[in-house]
């Protein structure tokens, strides 16, 4: 009668479970909440935009390990936000070892604040070509100047 | 392939020093006068190279002409790659002042092997179709070359580099094949037009 009894018993608790599959799962759900964000676009000194490169996100409180890690967007943006003031490091950096290091300043978390844009140090956009013929003509002077420095030390030889 | 400032240890960066500033003080005794336009022209080609990108899926690099370089400047190699390195960093902001020992000697020591190996074997040959073998081979093998040891170089200054390293060297894959086709044409059209710009 005893066994009966437990295994009806055991039956009912299986059939609950069964029945209410929910009971030990993890829900999910979603919200949307409006905290402030720092956007940012990463780009090459050529004006290319850095797509899909690995980022890691620094804290102020923690400088060695990141709290955040992704990839930036097809257009190079990427965007995290801050739990805490002070300086706050982004560095996004691609397969062939071209890092971008982004420093952000945070003195309030305020979201009535207004965040200033930043701007990297590494910002030379649409000057490209006029650079590469400065290059170019730099090298080519170093040679003019190495070449006459070569002529006037073999005049001064003989 | 450049490697950017602050990746690299201070015992890292002094070794890339004085291995560049040694090739620098030999290529500048070797250099023949004459030969300084040549020498700067090469340099012009290596500085430029940097911005042809080439879209690799959704990545993109771009060409080094580590190879010609080293084949058509010889010992002239290293102040011909620290000129176009150094511009590249004041210019363009690729790599960085500190960290231009090292990378001037990764791309560098990369050419100047380049031309050791395969320089005779490429001069002294007539037949188009061994030249042709032999400088692919040649421009392939100096990027993985170079990869090779801006990887060891990133290893040695920290242990955790170890999947950037892998990264790499996996990325300059299709980059050794572009520059092997590059290279191989390259060369067959010097020989063919002018002989005299060959070493």
């Amino acid at each position: 009668m005893k066994i009966r009894n437990f295994i009806i018993g055991l039956a009912v608790v299986g059939l609950i479970f069964l029945f209410n599959g929910e009971i030990f799962a993890h829900g999910t759900g979603y919200r949307q909440i409006n905290l402030k964000a720092i956007p940012l676009e990463f780009f090459y000194s050529t004006g290319e935009k850095m797509s899909y490169r690995e980022v890691k996100v620094f804290s102020p409180k923690d400088s060695k390990f990141p709290i955040q890690t992704g990839r930036t967007d097809e257009e190079g943006r990427f965007a995290f936000i801050p739990d805490v003031s002070g300086d706050w490091k982004v560095i996004v950096r691609d397969e062939e070892g071209h890092q971008c290091e982004a420093k952000i300043n945070l003195t309030s978390l305020s979201s009535d604040d207004d965040i200033s844009p930043y701007r990297g140090h590494n910002v030379a956009r649409g000057s490209m070509a006029k650079e590469a013929i400065l290059g170019v003509s730099l090298i080519f002077n170093i040679a003019a100047f190495v070449k006459l420095f070569c002529r006037s030390k073999n005049k001064n030889a003989h | 392939m450049h490697i950017s400032e602050g990746v690299l240890t201070n015992g890292i960066l002094i070794a890339g020093w004085a291995g560049t500033l040694t090739g620098i003080s030999i290529g500048l005794k070797k250099t023949n006068p004459d030969k300084i336009v040549k020498t700067a022209l090469v340099s012009s080609a290596f500085f430029l190279a940097s911005l042809v990108n080439i879209k690799i899926g959704v990545s993109s690099t771009h060409l080094s002409l580590i190879a010609p370089t080293g084949l058509l400047l010889g010992y002239s190699t290293f102040p011909a790659v620290f000129t176009a390195l150094l511009l590249q960093s004041l210019l363009f902001h690729f790599g960085g002042i500190f960290v231009l020992g090292a990378n001037t000697f990764t791309m560098g020591f990369s050419a100047l092997m380049t031309y050791i190996i395969f320089g005779k074997l490429i001069f002294n040959s007539n037949n188009r179709k061994t030249v042709a073998v032999i400088s692919f081979f040649a421009g392939s093998l100096a990027v993985i070359f170079a990869a090779f040891l801006t990887g060891l170089i990133l290893y040695f200054s920290d242990k955790n580099f170890i999947n950037a390293v892998k990264i790499l060297f996996l990325a300059h894959v299709p980059v050794a094949l572009i520059e092997g086709l590059v290279t191989s044409f390259l060369i067959l059209w010097l020989k063919k037009v002018s002989p005299e710009f060959l070493l």
